[in-house]
């Protein structure tokens, strides 16, 4: 009897999302284009794409309780990317011909972006993407895209702003010595890119790397690659792997007794309770955006203040800034053309300078393949007692140097 | 319902009716339900090639390997050799199909677990020489295809997929009529009784696992046409082995349409729950998955035949 | 019975022959080679019981360690607790939800085609992580010990020595099963259950309740890893993942139903690894070892068992 009533209900399933074919394609069409719409695609199941999409909901609340846009309100809907390109290139086109959106934000992880931008190149919208730092992104853009605006750095980007940094370092710091580097990747694309970008950038130095395979894709085990390391004893020690290699690789390299003078981490995200661990002081990083940098920024303690009071919680990664700008450079960009058709958006952004809450004010300007490249440079920052404080660009910088490392 | 089930004999083929108008019905719609028909088909013309072989009862892990095999050979035939779009998809079914039919000779005398777990791990090996092989593959960042077939037109790229559809549920539909089905039914069913009867079982199953890595290879080379590139991590990622398997599962296993009818609802239902459930969504689709496979255990092809028998008195 | 007995001794010296050579040529070799066999082989060995007795294929194995150690995990944070202390509760915990599982679902499909299980057991394991990650996000967790970073110094080598503790529980777990099985009738009933469970049902054992009982036994001791598991690896909801298929791996490697050998394997696994990995830039081939040795493996025994 109950197969009987499932193979029913199965049945009114195919129905029903026969209807939802109709429905959703025949439906929406007469919807008064009345709010000024931004399409959103971030992975939601992940804290980086979760907390992007809240800031940037949040500068859409802050817009509406100012009277919105040009008088309009604003809309911001999101679909989650599920990390996955097919699902992510399908969330393009429902947001361009369901929900019919005016502008295209979102983006992490260079795998879905590469599945997303056939159909992006499709709509021609202006699209503020926050994510995909992999090169082989930008050749898929391809030249004369002026729709495309990308605020991630590239990887080549961040490579260049390490070596303006160490050698800033170097030189206001002469105890320093950043001669010799030695470099542990995870072996997927975030990983091998970081170390190609750094053998290419440092080539007048000593430079050996090795790879492993990150916790978050099934590995967690960093013997061998310390092993090697110390082998090397290298003044500058990088690991370039997940939030979820962060805490282990320091109880590792403490067993096996490895304190190079310089000990870097450069994840995407932090995880939040790696500062309470005592293996975390003095560990240098790289990162765009810590809540250190609201103590020298008044953008940025502005941004994390509204962030707190509406969310309850403190940013964790720098997507959530990142998502924060991607709406509100937009915004701005509108109010200053006083239209939000697509040429005129874009001319106003072209020419905008913008204070972003991740500290620095930043402009457009070419990079090697697209015309519209925002951020360039990543911060040097190191732990102390618990906090990530800046220590390059010196003008944001909230704290000296702790050198060497030691434990 | 009972007087439905009386009238007809053939349940499956209303469903596969149902199937296929359900695969029409985008062409009178948006880019947008067309860019979720175009991955339904895909991962339907996976769910039908690994119903191909369990007919025999070999239970292949291997999909995602041969997909990505498929999505590689595509890709860079088209950038190396300059292949159109059709003729690269037709080179990765062949390059899937070859090495299905070299690794086949070996480890089709596997059965059961172990068949599984060493074509799930052959798919490994794959994307890890993909994945270390960076002069010719990329490496982990992989490579782009410098122009998509149609252009990456919505109509057009629908439509090669509806037709790869329709090629493959015929090609199915030819294997269950065919005097090979017989033979990979018979081993299934009784393996020593069927070797006995002198029927060549190594030759049926090579045949049968060839052809269903060529179809596994090809549809990915389509995923490649589609969106112009390829990564290891991507191409071989193991939702095309478990969801087509689920999918299956769904909509009734030894069938053409149990497969069609799995992978439109599941396709279907993923995207619909995503957009009214923005978080959380996995988890209803995962209750879904569970809840079908305890009241439904045969699937719906298969509920539908349960019933019918219960219908009517023996055939 | 031999026959097992002589694959165990020739997978036991060939792993020695090796370890006695990597012991000369690099010492930490095998040390790291032997601290990766315990954490394959301490996954690996409830699986393995699991696929031996019940006969299914657990997908949401590797998710229900990372659901044990997310228990754990809130465990010590909200009492204060040590991971190794919260193995107990967790364990307990673990075993009735192990139950839960068992009655639930996976109990209803056991007459149905094979395949259901493997497909409802991928939807658990679908429903566990996305569960986790609803409620712990995807952001990644590690309780900061001090005593995993204990580290020993022999001529000028160093090490960490806590990892040790991996082989250690997986002898544990492999004597207490053995135990369990051999001597307990509860156990031997199992056994019997395992090799013919119609014929376990015409002899009067309750084959029904010998399932749950084996389900809810290896999902304890898959509580007690997690608790472990914690104390080296960062937790996010996707960490069980490549663990289900690892175990599935090793287990097919040692052949269904033969728990000592899921040692063996991981010993021949974890050293062979170790000794890619310490050649420079062989990491990226290092996972290949595993699957090769596997593929190697399964045809030699099939090719051995056809003569």
């Amino acid at each position: 009897m109950s197969k009987k009533l499932s193979a029913l209900t199965m049945m009114l399933i195919v129905l029903f999302s026969s209807v939802f074919f109709l429905t959703s394609c025949k439906g929406k069409e007469e919807k008064p284009a009345e709010p000024i719409k931004f399409g959103g695609i971030w992975p939601l199941g992940d804290i980086t794409g979760d907390q992007a999409a809240k800031a940037a909901q949040l500068v859409v609340d802050e817009l509406n309780a100012n009277g919105g846009l040009m008088g309009r309100p604003v809309e911001l809907i999101v679909i989650d990317s599920e990390l996955n390109p097919e699902k992510g290139a399908a969330a393009v086109e429902r947001l361009a011909t369901v929900e019919k959106v005016d502008f295209f934000v979102g983006g992490m992880s260079s795998g879905v972006h590469l599945g997303q931008i056939p159909a992006l190149k499709k709509y021609k919208k202006v699209t503020m993407w926050t994510g995909a730092a992999s090169s082989t992104a930008e050749t898929a853009v391809g030249e004369g895209q002026d729709w495309y605006f990308h605020l991630h750095p590239w990887d080549y980007n961040q490579g260049n702003s390490y070596v303006e940094g160490w050698d800033d370092i170097a030189a206001k710091f002469s105890n320093i010595s950043i001669d010799r580097w030695f470099l542990a990747y995870e072996e997927g694309p975030f990983g091998s890119a970081s170390f190609a970008a750094t053998q290419t950038l440092f080539s007048d130095m000593e430079i050996d790397g090795e790879a492993f395979q990150s916790a978050a894709l099934g590995g967690g085990d960093y013997t061998a690659v310390l092993q090697r390391a110390k082998d090397y004893n290298p003044d500058v020690f990088i690991w370039a792997g997940y939030a979820a290699d962060a805490l282990p690789i320091m109880e590792q390299a403490k067993a096996v007794n490895f304190t190079p003078p310089l000990f870097i981490g450069a994840p995407p995200g932090w995880p939040s309770d790696f500062g309470d661990s005592a293996l975390a002081e003095n560990v240098t990083l790289y990162g765009m955006w810590a809540p250190s940098i609201s103590k020298v920024s008044a953008v940025s303690k502005k941004f994390q203040d509204a962030y707190e009071a509406k969310y309850g919680e403190t940013p964790a990664t720098y997507f959530a800034p990142l998502g924060y700008t991607s709406i509100e450079i937009i915004a701005k960009a509108v109010e200053a053309a006083g239209s939000v058709e697509t040429e005129a958006v874009i001319k106003a952004l072209k020419a905008i300078q913008y204070e972003s809450p991740l500290g620095e004010t930043i402009s457009f300007s070419p990079s090697n393949v697209i015309s519209n490249q925002g951020f360039r440079n990543q911060k040097i920052l190191q732990w102390q007692n618990g906090n990530q404080e800046v220590i390059w660009p010196f003008e944001f910088a909230t704290a000296e140097p702790a050198y060497p490392f030691t434990r | 319902m009972n007087s439905t089930v009386q009238k007809n004999k053939t349940w499956p083929v209303i469903f596969g009716i149902l199937g296929v108008i359900v695969m029409i019905l985008p062409f009178f719609s948006g880019p947008y339900i067309q860019s979720i028909g175009r991955t339904v088909i895909t991962y339907m013309i996976l769910a039908i090639s690994w119903d191909m072989l369990i007919r025999s009862g070999q239970l292949s892990f291997g999909l995602a390997g041969f997909f990505g095999l498929g999505s590689y050979a595509a890709v860079l035939s088209a950038v190396n050799l300059h292949f159109n779009p059709f003729i690269s998809i037709v080179f990765a079914a062949l390059v899937a199909g070859l090495i299905a039919f070299l690794v086949g000779a070996v480890v089709l005398r596997l059965r059961g677990m172990y068949f599984a777990i060493t074509t799930l791990a052959l798919g490994e090996i794959f994307r890890i020489i993909i994945h270390n092989w960076t002069s010719l593959t990329g490496g982990p960042n992989g490579k782009l295809l410098p122009k998509l077939a149609f252009d990456g037109a919505s109509i057009p790229t629908y439509a090669m997929m509806v037709l790869f559809a329709l090629i493959i549920i015929a090609l199915s539909e030819y294997f269950k009529r065919s005097r090979i089905h017989y033979a990979l039914t018979a081993i299934r069913d009784n393996e020593i009784v069927a070797k006995s009867s002198g029927i060549n079982i190594y030759k049926y199953l090579l045949i049968a696992f060839t052809v269903t890595a060529a179809i596994q290879g090809a549809a990915g080379a389509g995923f490649a046409q589609l969106y112009g590139f390829v990564t290891p991590e991507s191409s071989f990622n193991a939702n095309y082995t478990l969801i087509p398997l689920a999918m299956t599962l769904l909509g009734g296993m030894y069938s053409t349409w149990g497969p069609v009818i799995g992978a439109v609802l599941l396709g279907v239902l993923g995207e619909f729950l995503k957009l009214y459930i923005p978080y959380g969504h996995l988890v209803v689709y995962g209750i879904i998955i569970i809840l079908v496979l305890l009241f439904m255990p045969w699937g719906i092809v298969g509920m539908a035949g349960r019933l019918l028998k219960k219908g009517e008195s023996h055939e | 019975m031999n026959k097992k007995k002589i694959y165990t001794i020739a997978g036991i010296s060939a792993a020695l022959i090796l370890s006695v050579i990597l012991l000369i040529i690099r010492p930490t070799i095998l040390v790291y080679g032997i601290q990766r066999a315990g954490i394959y082989a301490a996954i690996a060995l409830p699986m393995a019981l699991v696929l031996g007795i019940v006969h299914i294929v657990n997908l949401a194995h590797g998710e229900m360690m990372m659901v044990a150690a997310y228990l754990s995990y809130f465990i010590c944070t909200t009492f204060g607790i040590d991971p190794l202390v919260a193995a107990i509760p967790t364990g307990i915990i673990m075993f009735f939800l192990g139950l839960i599982i068992f009655k639930t679902s996976i109990a209803h499909t056991l007459e149905a085609p094979e395949l259901n299980q493997l497909i409802l057991t991928f939807g658990v394991a679908m429903v566990l992580s996305q569960s986790v990650n609803l409620i712990a996000t995807s952001q990644p967790r590690k309780i900061s010990l001090d005593y995993v970073s204990a580290s020993a110094t022999i001529g000028d080598v160093s090490f960490g020595i806590y990892d040790f503790i991996f082989p250690v529980l997986a002898a544990l777990f492999l004597a207490v099963l053995i135990y369990f099985l051999k001597k307990t009738r509860l156990g031997k009933a199992a056994s019997a259950v395992g090799q013919n469970p119609r014929g376990a049902r015409i002899v009067g054992i309750n084959v029904d309740l010998t399932y749950t009982i084996i389900f809810s036994l290896a999902s304890m001791i898959i509580g007690v890893f997690g608790s472990f598991f914690i104390t080296k690896f960062s937790i996010f909801p996707a960490v069980g993942g490549t663990f289900t298929m690892k175990s599935f791996a090793l287990v097919a490697m040692a052949g269904i139903g033969n728990l000592p050998m899921v040692i063996g394997a991981s010993l021949v696994l974890g050293l062979a690894e170790s000794l890619v990995m310490s050649v420079p830039h062989g990491a990226g081939w290092s996972p290949m070892i595993f699957f090769g040795l596997i593929i190697i493996v399964i045809l030699s025994r099939s090719f051995r068992s056809k003569q």
